[in-house]
């Protein structure tokens, strides 16, 4: 019996989970964080570079939705309505903790690099990752945030405008220029290396 | 195609998002605008390079530090439907009497400061000469006694020294604690507990049978360094029955030359 209301809740749609968690059920939060709490630990890990931090970020998100649970309204998008508090809970850690990411101080990826599963792969190519993650960190974090969303969270341009509130048209522009901008960096740093 | 709609479709010309049209539109582009096509592979490289950052596990105490989080929202929860405790209550109740304004806040901080030094002057004035107390202290001063000499009886040296320690904790020692100070100070095998037991006689200056005990151990004394020890303090005490020893020690060849210097010097004091 009991397996069998797990999977019925499995099951459920992550929309439908969440007006349960809205309608008073809010233990069944926990589905929800199980189903995502590893794609936003990624997502702040992209943003900060910083492993316990992100870890912290993904609880303060998870206790936002459920004080806020009301402001989840029937029919909308469960998906832009977490990344919205995810970036909100973002937003006011930069605000409160003034890490606004200069160019000279870079979030420090080596705990993340000390971790990352590619030992088997080469040596350039574990380089070449390192550059990556260091240009990404030096990124403005408006431009960081836009990337990080549109090329590893899976999310479509039309979530993308409602997380940031703006127009679809507005948002790949943004992709573009913020790629545009990773790729002078990080073929400054290439230079870097090389000279 | 204008140049700044092909950048817009970037994105997804490299994701492959777009369909057969709107691909056959760019690339044709491409064909007659160098510059979009040399952005367009350049950029595309390193979106495809950015796909090779690997996704990172978050820890295994992520999803019991959040269950532990959720336990505690709901117990707020709970407590929040049923109402505020019994403590709560009082804390509302107390809060209710405490003034707002500061300068009440400060009266009644007064008020309680003067009460409170009142009852304490109460208590004290009257304990103070209560028989109760006097027995207390009474008690005090005998296991302090008991403990002294129990410990000047130990084996090892360093017990025998705390017993002369706790012995000048007790404001007036009785005759048993003196004379066992003496006794340690006679005989005691250890240099260092004769000095110590010497400087806790000190305080007991005035007693009789420490003046006397002092004069006899000087006779018995043999280590050079108590030896003198002792004349300081007899010239300290102004014992002049001292004297007649001091004179023997002044004149006894055998006798250590600093110690029979410090004689004469002690009868010089003492004249």
């Amino acid at each position: 019996m009991h397996d069998e209301a797990l999977f019925v809740v499995e099951s459920q749609t992550d929309q439908a989970v969440m007006l349960t968690v809205r309608n008073g059920d809010v233990e069944r939060i926990s589905v929800l964080f199980h189903r995502h709490h590893r794609m936003l630990f990624n997502f702040f890990l992209r943003l900060t570079g910083n492993r316990s931090l992100s870890e912290d970020l993904v609880q303060e998100v998870f206790l936002r939705m459920l004080k806020y649970r009301q402001t989840f309204q029937p029919g909308s998008n469960f998906t832009a309505w977490m990344y919205q508090v995810a970036r909100n809970a973002h937003i006011d850690h930069v605000r409160k903790w003034k890490l606004e990411v200069a160019p000279d101080e870079e979030p420090a990826w080596d705990d993340v690099a000390a971790t990352a599963p590619d030992q088997h792969e080469s040596l350039e190519h574990n380089q070449e990752i390192g550059l990556l993650r260091r240009a990404l960190a030096r990124l403005p974090v408006e431009k960081r945030e836009v990337l990080v969303l549109s090329r590893f969270q899976n999310l479509k341009y039309e979530e993308i405008a409602q997380i940031m509130n703006c127009e679809i048209g507005t948002i790949k522009v943004r992709v573009f220029r913020a790629i545009r901008e990773l790729s002078e960096i990080f073929y400054e740093l290439s230079g870097e290396r090389a000279s | 195609m204008k140049c700044n709609e092909v950048r817009e479709q970037l994105p997804d010309y490299w994701t492959g998002k777009l369909d057969e049209s709107e691909r056959g539109e760019l690339q044709a582009h491409f064909e007659t605008c160098v510059h979009c096509r040399g952005e367009a592979e350049k950029l595309g490289s390193i979106w495809k390079k950015l796909g090779g950052i690997p996704e990172e596990r978050p820890s295994r105490a992520a999803r019991p530090r959040f269950e532990a989080t959720l336990d505690a929202y709901v117990q707020g929860l709970r407590q929040a439907e049923r109402g505020p405790g019994t403590g709560e209550r009082l804390n509302k109740w107390l809060e209710g009497w405490w003034p707002r304004q500061p300068a009440y806040q400060f009266g009644f901080a007064v008020v309680f400061l003067a009460f409170g030094a009142l009852v304490g002057h109460v208590f004290t004035s009257a304990s103070q000469g209560s028989g109760e107390l006097v027995r207390l202290r009474e008690e005090v001063r005998n296991t302090r006694q008991l403990v002294t000499l129990s410990l000047l009886q130990q084996q090892s040296a360093s017990e025998r020294l705390k017993g002369v320690d706790w012995s000048s904790r007790i404001s007036q020692p009785d005759p048993k604690v003196l004379s066992a100070l003496l006794h340690t100070v006679d005989y005691d095998p250890n240099v260092n507990v004769r000095l110590a037991a010497l400087d806790a006689l000190h305080q007991s200056a005035s007693n009789n049978m420490v003046r006397e005990g002092l004069v006899d151990s000087l006779e018995r004394q043999t280590s050079p360094l108590v030896q003198i020890a002792v004349i300081d303090l007899l010239v300290e005490i102004r014992q002049k029955e001292a004297a007649d020893t001091l004179h023997e020690m002044a004149r006894e060849p055998e006798i250590n030359p600093e110690v029979r210097e410090r004689a004469q010097w002690a009868l010089g004091v003492l004249k």
